[in-house]
């Protein structure tokens, strides 16, 4: 990306038109964010792109996202009323809402009692990966709790594991290339010692993967073969 | 909705749950129509809302509406990603490229149908329609399904250059027209 002197305007405008339409690719996109960062000329002109292009954004039918999104948000940010989006709307909309109020309290301590049963087995191992292959079937089930370095990780499925063969856990970090947490037994259960506490280690790892390496591992450091099993680290706290 | 968002900056929670409920079918949308992973695009979606909520005080009446402001931190994140999984392809083997492709709730308008009413809705129905078909399909496939040039390409079975120019010239005509038309600088 060359932004020198002469047909400078004509380039930079050509690059913000490409940048917000979203056809540049990831290296030249990163450069244009960065540089817009401190010349106000290229911040202004992916404005005035993002001024004329984004508003047809709005025109695509909008698709409802699950209930879950609105869950973790508020959870993430710590907001006394998680279910602000399904209660916290009609609250203010109806002018009888004391009628309500009853059926709420009602529902709210059912809630409560379910809670309270799940609540003792989610505070020692509020942390879950199901790692499942594309079939969906989960192939292993990795927990661990919040205030120790160990992850349990448990065979409940998955293929038969050849004998000249490993399956090697990884941690993939945001944005970031995957690291290992080392070799996994083709059955029963492991212990995997994290490299620090949870919070720390998968602050940013929202996944755990497993791939099929030769026996004893990745000698990269990098998954060598596929990858078999993928799964989402759930945080329950 | 800017009202809202100033609430917002005050620690306003039910503003911020308000706010949500406003925009998020329509920014999950976006998202995943881009991406075409719906935990790829919900994950987005969650970090959007949470930098809006800490956020909010940096978002400037005078600069845009908050739906623009809105859309250009979700699409922005989404393309990054995007872009960047393609660069990534080696990191992680070719499985993958494998991964169930999620499938979207099939549309009842194409990009291109997409794309005028985005541009009936502003009144300026013209700048999208008088558009040729090629360039018009390129611009609509890239703005709301994240198509590469290369990808856009290879869907509409042309070379590479002529997708290219498609997109150049049909995006100054229709920079071009909304000037004329009173918007954009």
């Amino acid at each position: 990306m060359n932004l020198s002197r002469p047909d400078r305007t004509a380039r930079l405008d050509a690059l913000a038109a490409s940048y917000v339409l979203g056809t540049l690719s990831w290296r030249a996109r990163s450069r244009l964010a960065f540089i817009a960062r401190t010349d106000t000329a290229v911040a202004q002109t992916l404005r005035a792109w993002e001024q004329r292009l984004l508003p047809f954004a709005e025109s695509a039918p909008p698709i409802t996202p699950s209930p879950q999104v609105w869950r973790r948000i508020a959870l993430r940010l710590g907001l006394d009323a998680v279910r602000r989006s399904e209660r916290g709307a009609w609250w203010a909309r109806m002018a009888f809402w004391r009628g309500f109020a009853v059926a709420s309290f009602v529902a709210a301590v059912g809630l409560g009692l379910a809670l309270m049963k799940i609540a003792p087995q989610q505070a020692t191992q509020p942390i879950v990966v199901v790692l499942a292959g594309q079939n969906a079937q989960p192939a292993l089930v990795a927990t661990l709790s919040r205030d120790s370095r160990t992850m349990v990780v448990k065979t409940v499925g998955g293929a038969a594991v050849p004998p000249d063969k490993s399956l090697e856990l990884w941690m993939l970090p945001d944005g970031g290339a995957p690291r290992s947490l080392g070799v996994l037994p083709a059955t029963g259960v492991a212990r995997i010692t994290l490299p620090a506490l949870p919070d720390v280690a998968l602050a940013n790892v929202p996944a755990l993967a497993v791939s099929l390496e030769a026996a004893g591992g990745s000698t990269t450091g990098a998954p060598q073969g596929p990858v078999l099993y993928t799964g989402k680290v759930e945080k329950f706290y | 909705m800017a009202a809202l968002l100033a609430r917002v900056a005050m620690g306003d929670q039910a503003a911020f749950g308000e706010f949500y409920e406003l925009t998020s079918s329509h920014l999950y949308g976006v998202a995943v129509r881009i991406l075409k992973d719906a935990s790829a695009a919900e994950e987005i979606l969650q970090e959007a809302y949470v930098n809006v909520w800490h956020h909010a005080g940096s978002y400037e009446v005078a600069k845009s509406q908050p739906m623009t402001w809105l859309t250009s931190i979700v699409r922005n994140r989404c393309l990054d990603q995007l872009r960047r999984r393609e660069v990534d392809t080696v990191t992680l083997t070719s499985d993958d490229d494998d991964a169930p492709e999620f499938d979207l709730p099939s549309d009842a308008m194409t990009p291109a149908e997409m794309l005028i009413a985005g541009a009936e809705a502003r009144s300026v129905r013209e700048c999208v329609e008088t558009l040729e078909a090629g360039p018009k399909q390129a611009i609509a496939l890239a703005f709301y399904q994240g198509l590469s040039h290369s990808e856009l390409a290879a869907h509409l079975h042309e070379p590479l250059g002529t997708v290219k120019s498609w997109v150049r010239r049909g995006l100054e005509r229709i920079k071009n027209c909304l000037e004329r038309a009173g918007m954009g600088r």
